[in-house]
């Protein structure tokens, strides 16, 4: 299956892309998809981040099952304000 | 809560300089507090000197969550209009970054959901700024 996954800050830059789309196993978790992205584009910075994940504009456990089509946003630890 | 008392509730991510006569928490004649926090652009972080700051957002879902985080906050601390209002851009020091407020009927009510309101847009609402340093370098924070 296929999901689109949203890319910010530090992530996106060192990916050089706002959003990617991968094929990933079906019952593949948020945690799980995020991890293999990482690993394959070799980004080492946010291993010891408390990265949190968004699907449907919503916070999802990192356990979160995901399905085709869905929009997984990689939320890094945020610092607005 | 009894029906006859609205409550708004007003959030908006913008990358124009906040106006803060045009946002309101709310007023109503029966609330005697408001509340407010303005988040400023300073000039130092860890020790380096900061010359301004861009802040990349989440556009969809930072409106998403700051809306959450002021309903949670109006239906725990009783209070009834919350405001948050954040820039994203590039922003200079001294500029206003994030401005939000309460109405409430009282004042204890209203400082307290102050503070957890600043302290749950911080923590949750999906805004990243990058620092940008005297010596030219720039940093995600």
């Amino acid at each position: 299956m296929t999901v689109e996954v949203l890319l910010f800050a530090s992530l996106r830059e060192a990916i050089g892309e706002s959003s990617v789309r991968l094929e990933v196993p079906e019952g593949a978790t948020v945690s799980e998809v995020a991890g293999a992205l990482l690993r394959e584009r070799e980004i080492t910075h946010m291993a010891d981040l408390p990265v949190r994940y968004a699907v449907d504009e919503t916070f999802v456990p990192d356990g979160h099952i995901l399905r085709d089509g869905d929009r997984v946003a990689i939320i890094p630890p945020v610092s607005g304000g | 809560m009894s029906k006859t008392e609205a409550t708004t509730i007003d959030v908006s991510i913008t990358d124009q300089p906040i106006d803060i006569a045009s946002v309101r928490a709310g007023a109503s004649s029966d609330c005697g507090a408001v509340a407010e926090f303005s988040g400023v652009v300073r000039d130092n972080n860890d020790g380096q000197r900061v010359q301004g700051l861009h802040y990349q957002c989440y556009r969809e879902m930072a409106e998403a969550e700051a809306r959450r985080v002021a309903r949670e906050v109006m239906d725990e601390f009783g209070v009834r209009g919350v405001c948050i209002v954040h820039r994203v851009g590039d922003l200079d020091v001294g500029d206003l970054a994030m401005y939000v407020a309460v109405t409430a009927g009282h004042r204890r009510e209203a400082f307290a959901a102050i503070q957890a309101l600043v302290d749950r847009v911080k923590d949750r609402v999906p805004i990243w700024k990058k620092e940008r340093y005297a010596d030219g370098e720039r940093r995600w924070l």
